[in-house]
């Protein structure tokens, strides 16, 4: 990690402003009169034995994988230089999440394309990062999911080599068998 | 003198501490015995000295060469002989000894630190304080101690830091002596010669103990004795080249913190103000040091800055010369301050200073100081206002200066306010405004304060306060604020908000301003029609929810209503006719509307408007503040509650159909009970418990006297409310009575034959609010109402009880029943009474559905739970009960045995009974163990009954909600264990998975999981081994059973193994295998099937599929690797697998589960 940092000042946004599934919608209100809003307004009926699923929100539903789920995964993901996380400094953002479903008759394969923002053009802990975000997917999603990781187009001076080496399956494997950068992404993703 | 010596050589020689105070007390003993005689002192002095090499013989205070270091070569025994001496004078009667021997003996020991620096300082040290105890010690021995303590110069430095240690407290004993002192002085005079002696001896010393000691003693020294401007100096110098003090961390604790050292250091600083001329300079030079300051130590000055000028006496020679300095410093600490921590220090210091200036509470100093300081403070940041980078600092400065004290405000608060004004007219920025605003609100809200505590202080302060000049404060509302609401109310940026919210918080302080009238009375500074304008300007801003349409209203930010609604709120706490306004404003505006079939919009914001309007009213108790133009309606606590109820009562229905709408009013009066509830136990709960009504009157009698619309006329204020208007606990006992009033007249009406307004949520919210009333009210007011019966009547005037009929009213009866206590209810079972019939009743019209049958068990269930039967009641001989659950084992015994009845029905009325002997149990009723046998045999059955017998099992002891301690409810505290018992255990050994009748034993295993389930782990922690044996077969295999009954029994599995593996994770040890594969193979097979008949709710397969990665999840984390490494490979295949799971929450589980499997290589 370099002594000096690369960018002292990034933006850095207010984890209530990360996009979430909760402030999705129209959401509780939760003002000073609404202490007691459960109890006045519940969500299920007094008394019911039906209920026997504490838990039987509409969150049961089936709800396959989608670019917030992707988010969530890699935004809690901690920058290697600041006390920050990739979403708070939109390094990694929702709308550069793209999940292209398999088409019928083609592959069975799910691809997800990540387009990560460096905070600075120059910055040269890009692979790192774009390391982080590939491993922490390929632990956590299903095996017929096929993870694609990108500097976004303009964002990076070197964008095209930085690309190359995420896009390089043995360079990542060699990469994930090097104890340094090991231990320095179990470090980055240790708050997820 | 032979023996003092044997005792000298014991002492010597032994290792053993309790040894050698045996001896030392022999050797007190022995010289108390002889008075004191001089021989024999003198044989006990002498006893050591053949440890004292070259020593002369026989004079005990003949002085002793130090022996040459090589040869004598003892110190050891050398040391340990004086501290015979020494140990023998600390068990010494304080009285024996005569003056000439105690001079003769500090003599000895004085001498030692002259020659024996190697053995003789620790035990001297000892001896000396000993002997300062002694009665015939006199003063002019201390100075002696001190002129010979001192001798022993560079060697001090050499000693231990324990020895020291004893130094220092005999230096502290003597300097804080005041005989010793007054000798000290009389001797040395102001040059205090032996103090700089102390100083040169001691000025090294690092150890954080002795340090602590030491720094006492310089307090002292500066504190009592009168030292010359020189000595002063050398002792300043001598603390303060400690400053700023930090303690490195150690290993070993010394009970000595950095905080206390840091403490240590600051009481020299303040110890006089004669240190003044010294200590602020020395501070100010430290501060201003820049960036090289850490914030610890930036607080650390700041804190002793504050000490001095809290210390110090006689401000005007000792502080005021400095200020200017101070301020100088002080002010970037705020002006660019950016740490919390120093910003708050610094104001801190700044109010010190202002306080002190003022005078105490008894003497108040010349007003001329404070106006001096307060003067170069406006100096230096008026200026500041009008920069909006610097508002808030300069603010904040002028803040602390101008309110810390009743006099600096009253001089002073026109100039600031007028300065804030000024800039207001001509702001930079909407945030410019903000923090200007905000600096109004501060001053506004520490006037409250300051009113609020006018008696604290010096009697003057009250007597400005009546003098006060306030127009420049009642001209805030139409100057300042009105403006900038009307201004801005239109627009919605973020910005405006911002300042909206400053201006709400502003309106809400004004309208609690008060006056100090010259009487002493206190009135409010605003006259009633300005409150009134403030109310209606920010009910405004309530109201217009509902006028707006959806598309004009799609903000969610709902940060501007909230800090209206807590305004509005404080609002009416002083001004309390607003709360009428704004309820009759909120009326009118819910009625003009049609709320027959509302858009959802609408319905919302109908809901959001009648929780804001009851949070206003019923938060809070209001309380009573004259004001000009006031109404002339009688001040009652109660005042707003009623407003808030007969409004909501006014408003139902809304629709005559059982719309949302009514549902909400009759939720905002639940909410309204509450909120008042909370608030009574807020306001007066602090001196006691809030009273229970204590009465035996009948109120519900009382009611049928009085007119349908007595809330409304107490709200209109024409009933004399007399008996409501005392600010004290019995209110808590009227507001029960006005809701009771409340909660009968709601009943009567859903009850009516006519009625089409109640929805099952609006039957439910007001038996939620009858059961909060009734239960707060005690037994005999219970009874005295006949409160049970109302229970099925309703409070009509029927004798026969109506609830039989109509299912949902099934909900009201639960909200009184759910009330009641146990000793207001023995009416009810009387033979063939009311519960009776209710309780042994199978008739098809009730159970039709299972909502039905649901209202009926949990009326079952609280009749089972509260009854009491025995003699002096209406059941003389407890056989209502009795029969009760006989009827229910018969009728399971018949049910079970044949296919009489239809599965769908049996379940509904399998159900009621459950909760109804559920409620016994948690009674632990004596005739449950006579039904226990019929319930194992129902649950074995061979017909398809039978399974639901067995599955629902766990309703017993299952947690029911209407069965609280607050609900009055009968739970034994170890009825689970009791039920486990006599219920459980019997059946593990014909549960076995080889047992011979299998579909018997599955049965059972249904049964035990189901209870089990229920039970929380030490309940069945002797019975894990069976236990367990069941769980594996649960998770492995579904025969015999059906595909629900299934699932119910791997989900009963699986949570119990959750509870195993937190509380003994051991007892799975050899069961790893099994629990691996069986909870792989439930998670596979509760994937929900792609055809569209499904047997099984998904939601029931989702916690199925959840609970299985959780147990699978947690085995890596319990178990070593040998036992799980050879399951890694195919459960990592199946938990990647399980990461694209149809369900969110499942996704979760299996991914913390593949995180830990990961772990397993």
């Amino acid at each position: 990690m370099p002594e000096i940092l690369e960018n002292e000042n990034p933006t850095i946004l207010n984890v209530s402003q990360l996009p979430s599934r909760s402030r999705k919608g129209p959401s509780a209100r939760a003002g000073p009169d609404s202490a007691f809003d459960s109890l006045l307004y519940p969500s299920q009926p007094w008394l019911s034995s039906s209920s026997q699923s504490s838990s039987s929100e509409d969150e049961e539903d089936s709800s396959p994988i989608d670019e917030q789920d992707i988010f969530d995964l890699i935004a809690p993901i901690s920058d290697p230089e600041h006390p920050h996380t990739l979403g708070q400094l939109s390094v990694v953002r929702l709308p550069d999440i793209h999940i292209q479903h398999p088409s019928d008759g083609g592959s069975r394969l799910t691809t997800v394309t990540v387009d990560l923002t460096p905070t600075i053009n120059h910055c040269s802990l890009a692979t790192v990062i774009g390391l982080a975000v590939r491993y922490r997917l390929e632990q956590t999603l299903p095996p017929d999911w096929r993870v694609d990781i990108r500097m976004k187009d303009g964002t990076h001076a070197q964008d095209d080599q930085v690309n190359k080496q995420l896009g390089d399956k043995e360079r990542v494997c060699a990469a994930l068998e090097n104890e340094t950068l090991k231990g320095m992404l179990e470090k980055m993703l240790e708050g997820c | 003198m032979a023996q003092f010596k044997q005792w000298a050589l014991q002492y010597v020689l032994s290792e053993d501490e309790s040894a050698q105070i045996e001896i030392a007390q022999k050797a007190a003993r022995e010289i108390e015995s002889t008075r004191a005689s001089s021989t024999v002192v003198g044989n006990w002095a002498a006893s050591v000295q053949q440890w004292m090499t070259l020593a002369s013989p026989n004079d005990e205070d003949d002085e002793m060469e130090d022996g040459d270091e090589g040869n004598s070569g003892d110190v050891i025994s050398r040391a340990k002989a004086l501290g015979f001496l020494a140990a023998t004078l600390e068990f010494l009667d304080r009285t024996i000894l005569r003056p000439d021997q105690v001079l003769r003996l500090i003599g000895f020991f004085g001498a030692m630190f002259s020659y024996d620096h190697k053995a003789g300082i620790t035990a001297s040290a000892k001896a000396l304080r000993k002997l300062y105890a002694m009665k015939s010690f006199k003063p002019e021995m201390g100075v002696k101690i001190i002129e010979d303590v001192c001798q022993i110069k560079e060697d001090f430095r050499l000693q231990t830091a324990a020895t020291r240690l004893e130094i220092y407290e005999l230096f502290l004993e003597l300097v804080q002596d005041p005989a010793v002192s007054s000798e000290l002085q009389h001797k040395h005079g102001s040059s205090c010669g032996f103090a700089l002696d102390l100083l040169q001896l001691c000025k090294n010393e690092r150890d954080p103990r002795n340090l602590m000691v030491w720094f006492k003693i310089l307090t002292t020294l500066v504190k009592d004795y009168s030292t010359s401007e020189e000595v002063t100096e050398e002792i300043f110098k001598t603390f303060s080249a400690y400053f700023p003090i930090s303690l490195r961390a150690s290993s070993t604790p010394i009970g000595i913190t950095a905080e206390d050292l840091k403490e240590a250091v600051r009481g020299c600083f303040s110890a006089h103000q004669r240190l003044a001329s010294h200590a602020f300079p020395f501070l100010m030079q430290k501060l201003d040091q820049g960036d090289a300051v850490t914030v610890a130590v930036k607080v650390d000055i700041l804190k002793t800055i504050k000490a001095c000028i809290e210390q110090y006496d006689n401000p005007q020679v000792s502080i005021v010369p400095h200020i200017e300095k101070i301020w100088g410093s002080l002010k970037y600490e705020v002006r660019n301050g950016e740490v919390k921590e120093t910003i708050d220090a610094t104001l801190e210091v700044l109010r010190a200073i202002a306080r002190k200036l003022d005078g105490t509470k008894t003497q108040k100093l010349d007003v001329s100081l404070l106006k001096g300081y307060i003067d170069i403070v406006f100096r230096d940041c008026r200026d500041d206002l009008a920069n909006p980078t610097y508002t808030k600092q300069a603010g904040l400065l002028l803040m602390t200066v101008v309110t810390t004290n009743i006099r600096g405000y009253v001089l002073y608060n026109a100039t600031f306010i007028d300065n804030i004004r000024q800039n207001l007219r001509q702001p930079k920025s909407p945030s410019h405004t903000c923090d200007l605003l905000l600096l109004v609100n501060s001053v506004l809200k520490t006037r409250i304060d300051l009113v609020e505590n006018r008696k604290e202080g010096h009697p003057d302060d009250e007597e400005q306060l009546k003098t006060e000049s306030h127009s420049h404060i009642r001209e805030l509302f139409h100057d300042v604020y009105l403006p900038i609401w009307t201004g801005k109310a239109s627009e919605a940026g973020s910005e405006e908000k911002g300042v909206l919210k400053q201006v709400v918080q502003g309106l809400a302080l004004l309208a609690n301003q008060k006056v100090l009238l010259p009487d002493g009375n206190v009135f409010l500074l605003y006259p009633a029609p300005l409150c009134s304008e403030i109310c209606s300007l920010l009910t405004a801003a309530l109201t217009k929810g509902l006028s707006l349409s959806s598309r004009d209203n799609q903000a969610n930010d709902t940060a501007l209503e909230d800090e209206v609604v807590v305004g509005l709120r404080s609002v009416v706490m002083s001004f309390t006719d607003g709360y009428d306004e704004i309820a009759t404003r909120a009326k009118a505006e819910i009625s003009k509307r049609d709320w027959a079939s509302p858009s959802e919009y609408s319905l919302g914001a109908l809901k959001d408007l009648l929780s804001r309007l009851i949070f206003i009213g019923c938060s809070k108790i209001p309380t009573c503040t004259d004001a000009e133009g006031r109404s002339k309606k009688t001040y009652s606590p109660l005042q707003h509650f009623i407003a808030a109820i007969d409004t909501l009562l006014g408003l139902f229905p809304l629709s005559s159909s059982p719309t949302a709408a009514n549902t909400y009013l009759i939720s905002s009066l639940h909410a309204a009970l509450i909120w008042f509830r909370d608030a009574c136990t807020t306001k007066y709960e602090k001196k006691s418990p809030l009273p229970h009504s204590t009465s035996d009157k009948n109120w519900l009698e009382e009611f049928r006297t009085l007119p349908e619309d007595w809330l409304t006329q107490l709200h209109r204020g024409d009933d004399a409310i007399e008996f409501l208007n005392k600010d004290d606990p019995e209110v808590y006992h009227q507001f029960l009575k006005l809701s009771l009033f409340a909660v009968r007249r709601l009943y009567r009406d859903a009850t009516a034959p006519s009625q089409k307004a109640w929805a099952e949520q609006s039957l439910t919210q007001l038996a939620q609010t009858a059961a909060l009333v009734v239960q707060n009210l005690d037994e005999k007011l219970q009874i005295a109402c006949r409160l049970s019966q109302e229970a099925f009547r309703f409070f009509t005037e029927s004798e026969e009880p109506t609830s039989l009929e109509s299912p949902l009213n099934g909900l009201l009866t639960v909200g009184i029943l759910q009330g009641l206590r146990p000793g207001a209810m023995t009416e009810l079972y009387e033979p063939g009474g009311v519960a009776e019939r209710f309780l042994c009743d199978t008739a098809d019209t009730v159970y039709s559905s299972s909502r039905a049958a649901d209202i009926r068990a949990a009326i079952g269930a609280i009749l089972a739970n509260k009854y009491k039967g025995g003699p002096s009641t209406s059941d003389p001989e407890s056989l209502t009960m009795k029969r009760v659950l006989d009827f229910w084992g018969d009728w399971l015994k018949k049910t079970t045995a044949s296919t009489d009845v239809s599965p769908e029905k049996f379940k509904n009325l399998n159900n009621v009974a459950m909760h109804i002997i559920g409620g016994a149990i948690a009674r632990q009723d004596k005739n449950v163990v006579e039904l226990i046998p019929i319930l194992q045999q129902a649950a074995a059955s061979p017909q398809v009954n039978g399974e639901a017998v067995a599955q629902s099992l766990g309703i017993l002891v299952k947690a029911n909600e209407l069965l609280t301690p607050e609900s009055h409810a009968v739970v034994r505290r170890f009825y689970k264990q009791w039920a486990y018992t006599h219920l459980v255990k019997p059946l593990y050994e014909l549960a076995r998975p080889t047992a011979e009748n299998s579909l018997a034993a599955t049965r059972y295993s249904l049964a035990i999981l189901s209870v089990v389930s229920n039970c929380q782990f030490t309940i069945y922690q002797d019975d894990l081994e069976p236990l367990i044996r069941l769980l594996v077969t649960a998770l492995k295999s579904r025969s015999k059973i059906s595909e629900e009954a299934a699932q119910s029994h791997v989900i009963s599995a699986l949570e119990i193994l959750v509870e195993i593996i937190l509380n003994d994770s051991g007892a799975l040890k050899g069961y790893v295998k099994e629990i691996v594969r069986g909870t792989t193979n439930v998670y596979q097979q509760s994937m929900p099937k792609k055809t569209l008949a499904q047997p099984v709710k998904p939601a029931i397969l989702t916690q199925s599929r959840k609970l299985a990665l959780q147990v699978l999840g947690a085995i890596p984390k319990t178990f070593e690797e040998r036992y799980t490494l050879q399951y890694a490979p195919p459960t990592q295949r199946m938990l990647a697998m399980a990461c694209g799971d149809p369900v969110r929450k499942v996704r979760e589980a299996a991914r913390s589960a593949r995180a830990n499997w990961a772990k397993v290589v």
